[in-house]
């Protein structure tokens, strides 16, 4: 028995096309979609991680700082205390300065501020070098930056 | 294109302009990075940076929002009131430094100017009835009155006399002399770690060890002037960071508005505890426009990253300098360079020659050039600085 009433089994070829298109249309669009959620999500991890290690940066530098300052005054407490006034005679017994002693605080002083500064490990060690003659670096700066990995 | 030729500003500079600077004979236009456009469209590599004003390059995009943004918003209260961009920029201030009070003037010369009052009445303080400041010979750290008394070879200029009593100098790191010359009477000793309109001449670690124990030892404050050397110049964001010694209070102008007049005098906690209500004061120092520019200023140099490619950018300009010929010696630190030229060669005439092939540099003594371009600058722009060095120095050579 015929049921003229059913729909034809097959669409004609144009309407296949058409939903083939309005399919890749759609598909496509969903694709942009979610490319554009995810480098909107790698954009803001990216942010975060931004964020942090500056967030993490400020928090050694400050920490760093705060060495430096005990550094300071553990160094030469008559600073933070009453002033010594005395004649300068440039004879007294203070002639061992020596600036270049090893681990001596002004090398110690100069590896902290320029971990501060965000010096690499190389570039302190060598101006501890340079400036100070200090040839086993380790000590300071294992002390300020952590031990070398 | 400017409306008034360069023949006519030059007239009317003759007419109006008091005669405090000869002027080269170019009219800057437009900047933008390194960069700069005389009227005439012409190109030029800026390797002075205004004296070390812009340093994060001419027009930063983050630094023009920021100034018109503020501008926009409110331009001046005095300083009889609160505004949030002078107080957060005390904040950065100290926490990026000493830690201690801030007075925000105009220019390094009232930074200094401050500086000097805290030390005498810090020193007073200590019952001190005449102190005396202690500076290097050479040292510049400014022209106000006070600042110009700390600057030996203005000092001595006797028609602006008589000077403000009360400083004295020894050569540049003569560690004898300074220990000599800091005593009892000594409220500070005011240096520049590394000496700029000298010609580029770094202290030694010796001398600022010697100073810093010589204040300790007296009780006398250490001062930097670090108007040239701070804010990323050299590579770190203060130059005392790449010394073994930490200064009582510091001295920062120049780089710090980015071409708006801004300076600062900064204290660790126990020095800035002595100026009080009346002592000291500015009209406009803190405005919140010039202070909102200084911020965007610490965004930028108050970076790691940036500072690290100052310090290797450095490296590699001494390095490729050190291989010209003419060239004897190179100094400095950072992108903060003096050049010292074989004997012979006019580094005045140079300087004239370079800025015709368009590289902008200043010489400030016969002897030597000096380059502070912008922290901001590329490889390209150092390698092509280099190369216009390199074949006008063939030029003045001694055959």
């Amino acid at each position: 028995m015929s049921s003229p009433n059913l729909p034809p089994k097959e669409q004609p070829p144009a309407s296949v096309a058409d939903a083939a298109r309005r399919l890749a249309t759609i598909v496509d669009a969903a694709e942009r979609a979610a490319a554009s959620v995810i480098d909107e999500a790698e954009r803001e991890a990216q942010q975060k991680v931004e964020e942090a290690r500056a967030r993490a940066d400020r928090i050694v530098a400050a920490r760093l700082r705060e060495l430096a300052d005990q550094l300071d005054s553990s160094v030469e407490p008559e600073r933070r205390g009453p002033p010594r006034l005395r004649p300068v005679d440039g004879t007294g017994d203070d002639d061992g300065m020596a600036p270049r002693r090893a681990g001596s605080a002004g090398a110690r002083l100069l590896a902290t501020q320029m971990a501060v500064s965000g010096a690499r490990r190389e570039e302190i060690e060598a101006r501890l070098r340079s400036g100070f003659e200090i040839e086993d670096t380790d000590e300071i700066l294992d002390a300020i930056l952590g031990p070398r990995e | 294109m400017s409306a008034t030729s360069l023949a006519d500003l030059q007239a009317l500079e003759e007419r109006y302009v008091l005669r405090t600077y000869r002027r080269a004979a170019v009219e800057f236009v437009r900047g933008d990075g390194a960069v700069l456009w005389d009227a005439d469209g012409k190109e030029y590599l800026d390797f002075l940076a205004g004296l070390s004003v812009c340093s994060v390059g001419h027009c930063h995009p983050a630094v023009v929002e920021a100034v018109r943004e503020q501008a926009g918003r409110l331009m001046h209260v005095s300083n009889l009131f609160y505004t949030e961009p002078m107080v957060r920029l005390a904040e950065r201030l100290s926490a990026s430094s000493l830690g201690g009070r801030v007075f925000l003037a105009n220019s390094g010369t009232e930074a200094n100017e401050c500086a000097i009052k805290v030390a005498r009445k810090h020193a007073h303080r200590r019952g001190v009835e005449a102190p005396e400041i202690v500076s290097f010979e050479r040292d510049f750290h400014g022209r106000t009155y006070g600042a110009l008394a700390a600057t030996p070879a203005l000092a001595a200029n006797g028609a602006l006399g008589p000077m403000l009593a009360g400083f004295r100098s020894v050569p540049l790191n003569d560690v004898d002399a300074l220990r000599a010359a800091v005593g009892g009477n000594t409220a500070a000793v005011l240096i520049e770690p590394i000496q700029g309109e000298a010609g580029v001449y770094p202290v030694s670690e010796e001398a600022l060890l010697a100073a810093r124990r010589a204040c300790d030892e007296t009780g006398a404050l250490l001062i930097f002037d670090e108007i040239q050397t701070g804010l990323g110049r050299t590579g770190s964001l203060w130059a005392y960071e790449q010394t073994p010694v930490r200064p009582d209070v510091l001295t920062t102008a120049k780089a710090l508005g980015s071409g708006l007049p801004i300076g600062a005098c900064v204290t660790t906690p126990g020095a800035g505890e002595v100026l009080e209500p009346g002592d000291h004061g500015s009209t406009f120092g803190g405005g919140p426009v010039a202070s909102a520019a200084a911020l965007a200023v610490l965004d930028l140099v108050d970076d790691p990253a940036l500072l690290r490619r100052v310090r290797e950018l450095g490296a590699g300009l001494c390095d490729a300098l050190l291989e010209l010929e003419g060239v004897r010696e190179v100094r400095g630190r950072g992108l903060m360079v003096g050049v010292g030229l074989t004997d012979g060669i006019d580094a005045p005439t140079v300087g004239a020659d370079l800025l015709e092939r368009g590289l902008v540099v200043n010489a400030p003594e016969p002897g030597s050039l000096r380059l502070l371009p912008p922290l901001t600058v590329d490889g390209d722009q150092i390698d092509r600085a280099v190369a216009s060095i390199g074949e006008a120095l063939l030029s003045y050579a001694p055959k």
